[in-house]
């Protein structure tokens, strides 16, 4: 059913299977929902609502199969940078614009949202007329651990020290890979830490926490909190209720 | 040009003292590490040892970050030649005929060229640098915003039409880069862009945390999905470093070409050495008598690239040093290092500080004569360090970078948000979107702003302006027909054809 082939003159080309269509088409429309809505929290909304409510029916469209998606790779690139594009002209839709001919801190980055937004919208308009690559399979495994790695690397340095920091960091990037070792890695990880305190630290002379603090624990959670913060930032100008 | 000669003279002075040429060596030496291992790109390693030149002179800083550039143009070629890994991207194309030269027993010769070539492209680079400075400079003082503006639209084009893949991503990967150097603190009124109120963004978000994501933690993210690449390393001894005379005599022709070829694709916008090795290899073949030598094992095919490569890498300086105008990431990064230091790249530096502009253009030459002279004998020492496997290299690089990134601004937050970019980065790949053009549009989109800015308020709001002023709608031009170029079909074709292979 979902390998349905139809040949085409030229090249036969390869029907987009249901599963992904119906994926790819709700993350779109559900993105652009999201900003319709945010943009009834700013003052000038026409443009970037107009827009995402147009995304939002391709979106549909693509789930219902009326958008034949057949270079996906280009397709769901473009509207996402569509979609990047609408999310920043809602962010900037405060600013003031232009004065008579004096630039205003709103105009270039309108002027480069809505160039950004054609270029996407163009994007995605050959993915719909020509045939493409599709998207390669994400993998999850090797990504999340390093970026695991990389965060805990920010959330630990200040509290607890380079040393800390460093090997475990390193000890669970090198999970990302498949051919992990457990003793080679322990090992390694223990000289990168080293040369690492040795290079920054006494050499360099750079000013970083080695060691745990005493307050680690609080000064973690302080962390946490900041981030919350921040995420409570912008969903109080996003979303609409809170 | 007695000008010329005691400008050079100066910098001589200055880059010959002791601890200068220390620091041009430990560039040198670093780059060619860098450039010898695969995984980790010039820019993620300027990016990561940025802090380390914080307590060093200006002038010094500066040498030994131009030192790892061009050191690693040179390493590339050493585990092209003899593992068929590129260990930048600068050497992919040496790969083909340099491998073929090193399984036929002539790696000796093979690496010999590629420093022969290198050392010349460098030594008439460098000289090209110090003629056209001061020229290039006196230009520079003609130009007003509007000229500043078509130029940067100029230089954004060429790395649009030099990248590879579609025309129409590349533009948009342009415009996404300007979009996201919009986010902070506007710069004449000081109201927060696109901040929400988030402390941490007011200043921006950071260009290393973007470079470091995107091409370090996305390129990491990605080699760890391929299958671990089998390294045919040539481990008979590395015999006969002296190429031969009739070497010699083949490869001439092909070093004077690829070090012209070289040079002009380093000064222009967006150019680089990556193109540049790839156009003088294709130049190399178009008008060899015998074409089909190439990819067996061809002398030329190993000494046109390399020379390019390096030509490129030191030419790509002019803009910077000349107009302000960083060409590629790599010099966007130099003026990071710049800003740090209280450099302000553009015209004045060779007015005002004559000792440093000199000084580090005759540290390049100072630093290309070290390679030849390093680099041959650690051939073995180099060699060795790909036999590290991948798997302990990588987290390596990680918290290398990690540390890097904290460094410079005593930053939990830059590390998180590099590592966001990381994300971005992995996803860019999966789309086949390039990241390179995105990294130059984001370094020049405050300067473009500015510049249209005023050039706006200048022509009281008439925007033919660029079109009108002779030397911005002469930029202007070529600009737009380099873009009807591109997208005709036919060169389309062609471009594709010289990506491939």
């Amino acid at each position: 059913m979902a390998e349905d082939v139809q040949s085409s003159r030229n090249t036969p080309h390869v029907e987009e299977p249901l599963t992904d269509r119906l994926k790819g088409g709700i993350i779109i429309t559900a993105l652009s929902l999201v900003l319709v809505l945010a943009t009834f929290y700013v003052s000038s909304p026409t443009v970037p609502r107009v827009m995402a409510i147009l995304v939002a029916a391709v979106g549909v469209g693509v789930i219902a199969g009326w958008v034949p998606v057949r270079a996906p790779q280009d397709f769901y690139g473009g509207l996402a940078l569509t979609l990047l594009s609408i999310f920043a002209l809602v962010a900037s839709a405060e600013l003031p614009g232009q004065r008579g001919f004096a630039f205003g801190p709103g105009t270039a980055p309108r002027l480069f949202a809505i160039l950004l937004a054609t270029m996407g919208a163009a994007i995605a308009l050959v993915g719909v007329l020509s045939d493409g690559a599709r998207i390669e399979k994400y993998k999850v495994r090797g990504p999340a651990l390093v970026i695991v790695g990389i965060s805990l690397f920010a959330m630990l340095i200040r509290p607890f020290g380079l040393v800390l920091a460093t090997y475990l960091a390193f000890m669970i990037s090198i999970f990302g890979s498949k051919e992990m070792r457990w003793v080679e890695s322990a090992i390694g990880a223990a000289v990168m830490t080293l040369g690492c305190v040795l290079l920054f630290v006494y050499l360099l002379n750079l000013p970083f926490q080695l060691w745990p603090q005493g307050n680690a624990f609080q000064l973690l959670f302080a962390q946490f909190a900041d981030i919350f913060k921040n995420v409570f930032l912008i969903l109080q100008k996003l979303v609409p209720g809170s | 040009m007695s000008e010329l000669l005691s400008n050079l003279a100066l910098g001589f002075g200055v880059a010959f003292s002791p601890m200068n040429v220390l620091f041009c060596l430990l560039g040198a030496l670093v780059g060619t590490l860098v450039g010898v291992l695969p995984g980790i790109g010039t820019v993620a390693t300027i990016a990561m040892l940025l802090p380390i030149t914080f307590g060093l002179p200006p002038v010094g800083a500066l040498i030994m970050l131009a030192g790892i550039y061009y050191g690693a143009q040179y390493g590339g070629s050493t585990t092209s030649v003899l593992v068929n890994i590129p260990g930048e991207a600068t050497s992919v194309i040496t790969c083909l005929d340099g491998h073929q030269m090193a399984r036929q027993g002539r790696a000796g010769a093979a690496l010999a060229i590629a420093a022969i070539g290198s050392f010349f492209a460098g030594c008439v680079a460098t000289v090209l640098v110090a003629a056209l400075g001061a020229p290039l400079t006196s230009l520079a003082l003609l130009f007003g915003p509007a000229e500043y503006f078509s130029l940067m639209v100029l230089g954004l084009i060429f790395a649009v039409v030099l990248a590879k893949g579609s025309v129409l991503k590349a533009i948009a990967m342009v415009l996404t880069g300007l979009l996201m150097s919009m986010v902070g603190s506007d710069l004449e009124t000081g109201a927060g862009r696109m901040t929400f109120d988030i402390a941490e963004l007011a200043d921006g978000i950071g260009f290393t945390n973007i470079a470091m994501g995107v091409f370090g933690f996305a390129e990491i993210i990605r080699n760890l999905e391929l299958p671990e690449e089998s390294r045919d390393i040539v481990s008979a001894k590395v015999t006969g470093l002296m190429p031969t005379r009739k070497d010699l005599i083949d490869s001439s022709g092909a070093i004077a070409r690829g070090t012209l070829l070289g040079s002009l694709l380093g000064i222009l916008p967006g150019g680089g050495a990556v193109i540049a090795s790839f156009a003088a290899y294709t130049f190399e073949k178009r008008i060899a008598r015998d074409p089909s030598r190439f990819g067996k094992g061809a002398i030329e095919g190993v000494a046109a690239p390399e020379s390019a490569n390096n030509a490129a890498a030191q030419t790509a300086f002019i803009p910077l040093l000349t107009l302000g105008i960083p060409p590629n990431a790599v010099m966007a990064l130099m003026v990071g290092a710049m800003t740090i230091h209280g450099i302000v790249p553009g015209p004045q530096v060779m007015t005002k500080q004559p000792e440093l502009f000199w000084g580090m253009i005759s540290s390049m030459w100072i630093g290309n004569l070290m390679l030849v002279v390093i680099n041959l004998p650690l051939v073995g020492v180099w060699v060795s360090l790909l036999r590290v496997p991948y798997r302990l290299l990588f987290p390596s690089i990680i918290v290398f970078c990690c540390i890097g990134i904290y460094s410079i601004n005593n930053s939990p937050t830059d590390v998180m948000i590099s590592a966001l970019f990381g994300v971005v980065g992995y996803w860019l790949i999966k789309h086949d979107f390039e990241a390179a053009p995105m990294l130059l549009g984001f370094v020049l989109g405050p300067l473009m702003e500015e510049n249209l800015r005023r050039a706006m308020l200048i022509a009281r709001g008439d925007a033919t302006v660029f079109f009108t002023r002779p030397i911005s709608g002469g930029l202007l031009a070529i600009a737009i027909m380099l873009l009807i170029l591109a997208v005709l079909p036919m060169i389309r074709k062609r471009r594709e054809e010289v990506f491939v292979e």
